[in-house]
C-alpha cells in the first residue's frame, strides 16, 4: 500500500506517497530564535502551526520550542556550536502522502477530528489520524500533506483507501 | 390485498408496488412504506409477542419510540440479519425478509403465552423472589431459563459482512429534528450564512407537517411549503441535510453523535457502500427540535393489537394512505385525538365514538363530532377491551366524580388513545441539563442548560405548528448569532393549525379491580400499573429503585412511552408530587445503535493498529510466525518444513551460539537526547553514571520510577559530548519518552537538552554469534572492527554495505554481537545484503522466542516479564548498575525506604529443575514445603522458563521471597497432578565469565 507515488484515484481525491525529503526536528529556546534564523536563513515562525519557506528550506512550527525542518537532498543545515539546540534527522521516521482534490478535506475527516476549515492554506499542525499521531500541512485549498511514522503507514494508507472507495461509491 | 390502503392518499408512490415477506407471507407494500405501514395496509396489526407474558401485540406508534412492533430483518443473505428492528422505521424494498419475534410455534398461536395465565407469578421483582433456592438450581435450571427468556429476537449468529464508516464534522449550528421548529431554525440560521447541519431520523423530513396536510403556511399547503423549504435549504452551499440520521448522544463541549443509516432502505446498495456512518459533530450551537411524543393511556387491556396512539393513526393515514381500521374508537384526554378522529372520518372510516375523560371538552369539537356522525362521549372512561389477536370491542363507562358507572360495549377494530404529549428531552438529558416540572401541562420542561444549545417547539412544551415555527425561527436566529452571524427570525402565517389542550391522568378510572387489571405502562418490558404500585408497597421509594425493581423504562425504547406514566403512578402511590419523585435519567444512545456503527473502521485488518518494521515483509515471506509486542508485530520464530516452535527455536539458538544469527531489532525504542546538558539529564534519569562515559562508548542503563521500582532498561550510546542514542524496550518507548519529557518540563526546565523519538528513523539488524565479525567486517567502511579498536560496548558511525550507519557492539545473547542502525528506508536492503553475505557463515534468522531464550541463558532480565512494577534493582540483582557516587537520580531516595530494604522482598533467582527435561510453566507458583496443609503459602513465582539448547536442560528465572539467601535450596512448584522440585541457582546459566564476548 505504501509503494512510492502509487496513486489511488477516486471521486474527487487523489492520494500519493511522496519521495522522502531531508527532514529534521529542530529544538531550541525561543530566546535564541534570532540567532537560529540568521544561521538557517529561514525566518522560523514563532506561532504554532506557522510555516515559512526560503529557497529549498521550509520550517513548520509544531510547539513553543519545536520546528519541523524540510530541506533539499544534500542540504544539511547547521547551527553554531555555541547555540544550545538539538537538530536530529528524522527523514526516515515518517511517510508522507499528498492528498489532493476537491474532496481532500472530506477524505481526511474520516480520521482527523480537527476543524479542517480552520486550517488555512500555508498552515500545519500536529494532530491524530484515527489513533495515529500525524503532522498535517495544508499546502493549498485542496491539497494537504499528511505525515505519519513509518510503521503506522500501512494502517493509515489502508484507511485512506477505504475512505476513497467510500467517496467513490457516492453514499 | 391492500384493503386498508386509500388510493391516491399519502406520500407513498402508489405506482410502485414493493414485495417483501413477513413470517414467510408475501406482503405487497408501496415505495415509501415502512414495514408497519405496509402490514397495516394489509390489515395486519399483530406484529409481535410481548417479552414476559407473550401477549399478542400490535404496532402502537409510527416512529422510533415503537415498543411492540420489533421484528427481525434480513437484508439479502442470512449474514445480514438484525433483530429488534422497529417495523415503524424499516422501509420496505423488493426482497426484504422480515419475521416476528418471541413466539413459538407461530405468532398467532404461541405456547409461551402460558406466562400470561400465570401472571400472578411474574409480578414486579419476580426474578429476585423466584430464583433463590435451592442453590444447586442456579447453574442447571434458573440461569439457562433466564438466559433463554431474556431479550427479544434472536442474536445474529454469523459475522457481520457489512462495513461501517465514521466522519468528523464541524458546523456553526446543528439542528436535531426536521419538523416545523427544526425547519424554521434551519431557515433562520442558513439565511444568516451559518454552516448548518439539519438531521432527522426519518426517511423524510417534515415531522408533524407530514401528518398535517390541511395546514397552510405562508399561503401554501403544508406539503408545498415543506417542499419549497427543503429545496431552498438544499440549494444553499452552507447547509447539509441528513435524513435517516439519528442524533444518538449529546456529549461534552457540544459534540453530538449521529448515526446515519445509508443502505438498510436499499434493495441493491452500491458496492463499497458502508451500511451506517457515525458522525462526530462538533457544533458551535445545537438546536434541539425533537418535538413531543404522544403518551399512551393506562387502562385494562390497553395492549391488544389494534390499540394504538391516535397520532400514529393520523400519520399512517396522511403519510402512508393507510386506514388503521374500518371502525375505530378514540379514547383521549387531549384535543389532538379529536382532530385525528375528524381526519379519519373524512377519509371514510366509521369512527364509532370519541371517549374523553374530560367533561369540559370544547363545544366546537363535540359539535363537529356529531356533524361527522361520531358519538361524542365526554366524561367517559374506558374500563376494558376484548379481542384475542385484535381488539374487537371496548367497554366505556360514564364517570362522575370518583364514581364509574357500569359500562357498555362498543364494537371496534381499532382503539386510538391519546394521553397528551411528552416533550422529548432525551438529548437535553444527556447534557445533564436540569428539568423543571410544569404543572399546567403536566410535563417536565428544559430548565438550566449546560451546553451551548437552544430548545425549540414542542420539545419545550409549545403546542401547535404556528408556535413551533415561530419558536424554531427564533432559536435558529439565536444559535446563528451566538455562532457569530447576523441573524433574524422570520415569521410565518399559519392557518388550519390545531394546537389543542388536554389534562394529565395517571390511569383511566375503572369500576373493576385495579389489582387484576392488565393496564400496561411499559409495553416492551410488560410492566403494568399494579407492578409499580407493588414496588412502592414493597418499599421502593426512589423512582430509580422503582424503575429497576419493575424494569419500567428499561427496555430498548428507554421508556419513551412509559416513563412519564410510570412516574405519575408512582407519585400517587408514594403520595408525593411528581417533581419530588423525579424522572429517571436518559442516557445515550437515543435509539438502539448497531455495534458496527460504533466500531466504525475498527474491524478486520484495521481492528487495531499493527505496526510493521521495514523487514516485516521478508519475515512474512519466510513463513515467520508473528507475535504482538505492544502495537508491533514481531517475528517470533521462523519454522522450516516439519518444525514446531520448539524445534525451530532450538535450531535458531544453536545457530547463534555456533555460527551467526540475524535478528530484526528495529522495534527497540530509540530516543536521541541532545544538548549541552544531555549527560546531566541522563545522570538524573538513569541509575547509572554517564558523565564520564566517553563518546564512542555505550553503557547499560536502568530507569526507575520515583518509587524505586524498575521501569525500563536499554543500552545507551554516547555519540558526542552533547548527543546520546538511548534505546528502550519495544513496549516502553512511548512511556519512557513521556516520563523523560515530564521530568524535563516540570522538574528541570532549566536544562538545555531536548528529546527526539528516533525509533522509526532507524532500522536495526542485530548480528549475534561467533561469526558475526567475519560476516560484517567486509561490508564496513571507515571503522576497524577488531576487538582492540572496537571493543564490546562501543559505538561508531560508519558505512555498512554503503549505507550510513550507527554501529553498536552490544550483546543481548552473550555472543559477539553487533547492532547495525541504518536509515529505515534502507533496512530491507541491508537485511538482504547481510543475508546473502551471511550464507557463507551459516547465518540464520532468529525471532523473539530464541532471543528470549538466549538472554535468559545469560540471566538478562526482560522488563515487564521478570519485573512487574514492584521490583527494585536490589531485587533484580542489578545493584552494579547503580552509580553509588551519584548525588541523586529518579528513585534513589526510595531505594533506602525501610520497606524496600526489609527482609521478605521477592528477589530474582535462577531455578533448575531436578529433572532437567522438565520445563516449568511461566507464572507457576512456588512453595517451600509441599507437605504443608492447604492452603499453602506461596513464596514466589516463575517469571521466565525455557528449554536451553546450549545447556541441554531447562532453565528458569523466578521471583522468590529472600531468594538471594536460598542459593542451592530445593523449592517446589505444585502443578496439576504433580509437584516439581527445583533448586535455586544464580541467573547466569551460560558462560558466567563472559569469555565468549572477548573475541
Amino acid at each position: 500500500m505504501t509503494t512510492h507515488d502509487r496513486e489511488f484515484r477516486a471521486a474527487g481525491v487523489t492520494v500519493g506517497e511522496l519521495a522522502p525529503r531531508l527532514r529534521f526536528s529542530l529544538r531550541l529556546r525561543p530566546d535564541n530564535l534570532p540567532q537560529a534564523r540568521l544561521a538557517l536563513g529561514l525566518d522560523l515562525p514563532e506561532k504554532i502551526g506557522g510555516l515559512v519557506t526560503a529557497g529549498q528550506r521550509r520550517a513548520l512550527c509544531l510547539g513553543p520550542d519545536e520546528w519541523m525542518l524540510d530541506c533539499a537532498e544534500g542540504d544539511r543545515p547547521a547551527l553554531p556550536a555555541g547555540l544550545p539546540h538539538a537538530l536530529v534527522e528524522v527523514t526516515d521516521r515518517e511517510v508522507t502522502w499528498r492528498i489532493s482534490g476537491p474532496r481532500a478535506a472530506e477524505l481526511l475527516s474520516i480520521g482527523i477530528a480537527r476543524d479542517l476549515a480552520a486550517l488555512s492554506p500555508g498552515k500545519g499542525c500536529r494532530t491524530a489520524f484515527g489513533s495515529v499521531q500525524a503532522v498535517l500541512l495544508r499546502e493549498g485549498e485542496d491539497s494537504f500533506t499528511l505525515s505519519v511514522w513509518r510503521s503506522f503507514a500501512s494502517h493509515v494508507a489502508g484507511l485512506l483507501a477505504i475512505g476513497q472507495r467510500e467517496l467513490a461509491c457516492g453514499l | 390485498m391492500s384493503r386498508y390502503r386509500i388510493p391516491g392518499k399519502g406520500r407513498i408512490d402508489h405506482a410502485r408496488p414493493v414485495r417483501f415477506t413477513f413470517d414467510g407471507r408475501v406482503i405487497e407494500g408501496r415505495q415509501g412504506d415502512t414495514v408497519a405501514s405496509a402490514l397495516l395496509a394489509s390489515g395486519i396489526h399483530l406484529m409481535g409477542r410481548s417479552f414476559k407474558y407473550h401477549r399478542p401485540r400490535g404496532v402502537v406508534s409510527a416512529g422510533s419510540e415503537e415498543p411492540n412492533a420489533l421484528i427481525g430483518t434480513q437484508r439479502g443473505g442470512p449474514d445480514r440479519f438484525e433483530p429488534n428492528t422497529r417495523a415503524t422505521m424499516q422501509e420496505v424494498w423488493d426482497g426484504l425478509t422480515t419475521e416476528s419475534q418471541n413466539k413459538w410455534p407461530s405468532l398467532a398461536f404461541d405456547l409461551g403465552a402460558i406466562n400470561d395465565r400465570l401472571y400472578m407469578l411474574f409480578s414486579a421483582g419476580f426474578y429476585y423472589k423466584t430464583f433463590m433456592w435451592p442453590k444447586a438450581f442456579w447453574d442447571k435450571v434458573y440461569e439457562p431459563f433466564i438466559r433463554r427468556a431474556a431479550g427479544l429476537g434472536r442474536s445474529p449468529a454469523l459475522p457481520d459482512p457489512d462495513h461501517y464508516a465514521s466522519r468528523n464534522l464541524h458546523c456553526d449550528v446543528l439542528i436535531v429534528g426536521a419538523g416545523p421548529a427544526g425547519l424554521a431554525a434551519a431557515l433562520s440560521a442558513a439565511r444568516a450564512g451559518a454552516q448548518v447541519v439539519l438531521v432527522d431520523e426519518h426517511a423524510e423530513m417534515g415531522g408533524t407537517l407530514l401528518s398535517e396536510p390541511q395546514l397552510r403556511i405562508d399561503g401554501a399547503g403544508a406539503w408545498d411549503w415543506l417542499a419549497a423549504t427543503l429545496a431552498e435549504l438544499s440549494a444553499l452551499p452552507n447547509v447539509r441535510l441528513m435524513s435517516r440520521t439519528t442524533a444518538i448522544g449529546y456529549y461534552h463541549e457540544n459534540m453530538v453523535g449521529l448515526c446515519q443509516r445509508l443502505t438498510d432502505h436499499l434493495a441493491s446498495p452500491p458496492a463499497d457502500a458502508p451500511r451506517e456512518r457515525l458522525w462526530r459533530v462538533r457544533a458551535k450551537q445545537v438546536v434541539l427540535a425533537q418535538g413531543a411524543i404522544e403518551k399512551p393511556l393506562v387502562f385494562d387491556g390497553n395492549d391488544r393489537p389494534g390499540v394504538m396512539l391516535s397520532g400514529a393513526a393520523q400519520t399512517f393515514l396522511h403519510r402512508f394512505g393507510v386506514k388503521v381500521g374500518d371502525r375505530p374508537v378514540v379514547v383521549t384526554v387531549h384535543d389532538s385525538a379529536w382532530h385525528t378522529a375528524f381526519d379519519l372520518a373524512a377519509a371514510g372510516m366509521k369512527v364509532a365514538a370519541i371517549v374523553d375523560l374530560r367533561n369540559d371538552v370544547a363545544p366546537a369539537l363535540v359539535q363537529q363530532a356529531r356533524t361527522l356522525g361520531i358519538e361524542p362521549l365526554p366524561g367517559h372512561t374506558v374500563t376494558g377491551t376484548t379481542g384475542r389477536l385484535r381488539v374487537a370491542s371496548v367497554r366505556v363507562a360514564a364517570v362522575s366524580g370518583s364514581q364509574v358507572a357500569s359500562g357498555r360495549r362498543i364494537a371496534c377494530d381499532a382503539l386510538l388513545m391519546c394521553g397528551g404529549w411528552t416533550p422529548s428531552l432525551h438529548l437535553f438529558s444527556h447534557t445533564k441539563g436540569s428539568l423543571r416540572w410544569d404543572a399546567e401541562t403536566g410535563a417536565f420542561l428544559p430548565d438550566r442548560k449546560t451546553e451551548a444549545c437552544q430548545i425549540a417547539g414542542a420539545g419545550r412544551g409549545l403546542w401547535g405548528v404556528a408556535a413551533a415555527l415561530d419558536d424554531g425561527a427564533k432559536a435558529g436566529a439565536l444559535a446563528a448569532s451566538a455562532a457569530g452571524r447576523v441573524a433574524g427570525a422570520g415569521t410565518f402565517a399559519v392557518s388550519g393549525d390545531r394546537p389543542g389542550r388536554g389534562v394529565v391522568v395517571r390511569e383511566l378510572p375503572t369500576d373493576g379491580n385495579p389489582g387484576r387489571a392488565k393496564a400496561f405502562v411499559d409495553y416492551q418490558n410488560d410492566v403494568t400499573a399494579k407492578d409499580i404500585r407493588l414496588a412502592v408497597r414493597e418499599g421502593m421509594r426512589s423512582i430509580e429503585h422503582v424503575k429497576r425493581y419493575t424494569t419500567n423504562g428499561m427496555a430498548t425504547d428507554q421508556g419513551k412511552l412509559s416513563n412519564i406514566n410510570g412516574l405519575m403512578i408512582a407519585s400517587e402511590a408514594l403520595q408525593k408530587p411528581a417533581p419530588e419523585v423525579g424522572l429517571t435519567t436518559f442516557r445515550p444512545p437515543y435509539t438502539p445503535t448497531s455495534f458496527g456503527a460504533l466500531a466504525g473502521y475498527h474491524k478486520d485488518d484495521h481492528f487495531e493498529v499493527t505496526r510493521r518494521t521495514p523487514i516485516d515483509a521478508w519475515a512474512d515471506a519466510q513463513g515467520a510466525v508473528f507475535e504482538p509486542v505492544a502495537l508491533w508485530r514481531r517475528a517470533r520464530y521462523f519454522p522450516r518444513a516439519g518444525e514446531d516452535m520448539h524445534k525451530a527455536v532450538a535450531r535458531e539458538c544453536r545457530a547463534v551460539r555456533s555460527a551467526v544469527g540475524m535478528f530484526d531489532a528495529s522495534t527497540l525504542g530509540k530516543i536521541e537526547v541532545v544538548g549541552p546538558d544531555a549527560a546531566t539529564f541522563l545522570e538524573r534519569m538513569y541509575t547509572n553514571p554517564w558523565a564520564k562515559l566517553q563518546p564512542g562508548r555505550c553503557r547499560y542503563g536502568l530507569l526507575l520510577g520515583e518509587d524505586g521500582f524498575i521501569r525500563d532498561d536499554g543500552v545507551i550510546g554516547r555519540l558526542a559530548d552533547d548527543r546520546f542514542h538511548v534505546t528502550t524496550t519495544t513496549g516502553g518507548a512511548a512511556r519512557v519518552l513521556n516520563m523523560m519529557e515530564d521530568y524535563l518540563q516540570t522538574e528541570w526546565p532549566d536544562l538545555n537538552v531536548w528529546l527526539t523519538s528516533t525509533t522509526e528513523q532507524w532500522a536495526v539488524v542485530a548480528l549475534q554469534g561467533p561469526n558475526a565479525r567475519k560476516l560484517l567486517e567486509p561490508l564496513v567502511e571507515g571503522l576497524d572492527l577488531s576487538d582492540a579498536a572496537f571493543p564490546h560496548m562501543a559505538v561508531a558511525e560508519c558505512t555498512v554495505a554503503g549505507f550510513l550507519a550507527r554501529l553498536f557492539r552490544v550483546s543481548f545473547t552473550g555472543e559477539l554481537g553487533f547492532e547495525i542502525n541504518v536509515p529505515a528506508r534502507h533496512g530491507r536492503a541491508l537485511w538482504d545484503l547481510l543475508w546473502q553475505a551471511g550464507q557463507a557463515h551459516g547465518v540464520t534468522a532468529y525471532g523473539t522466542e530464541a532471543m528470549h531464550v538466549l538472554r535468559a541463558e545469560k540471566g538478562f532480565i526482560i522488563v515487564g516479564q521478570d519485573t512487574d512494577g514492584t521490583v527494585t534493582p536490589q531485587d533484580a540483582g542489578l545493584t552494579w548498575a547503580i552509580g553509588k557516587a551519584k548525588p541523586d537520580f529518579v528513585g534513589k531516595r526510595s531505594l533506602m525506604r525501610p520497606d524496600i530494604v526489609a527482609r521478605g522482598r521477592k528477589q530474582l533467582v535462577g531455578l533448575l529443575t531436578d529433572d532437567p527435561a522438565t520445563v516449568l510453566e511461566e507464572g507457576a507458583q512456588i512453595v517451600a514445603d509441599p507437605s504443608k496443609p492447604l492452603p499453602m503459602r506461596m513464596i514466589g513465582h516463575v517469571t521466565s522458563s525455557y528449554w536451553s539448547e546450549a545447556l541441554g536442560r531447562s532453565i528458569a528465572m523466578a521471583l522468590i521471597e529472600d531468594g538471594h539467601d536460598l542459593q542451592g535450596k530445593t523449592l517446589h512448584v505444585p502443578m496439576e497432578g504433580r509437584t516439581i522440585a527445583a533448586r535455586v541457582s544464580g541467573v547466569t546459566f551460560y558462560d558466567p565469565e563472559g569469555q565468549r564476548l572477548k573475541v
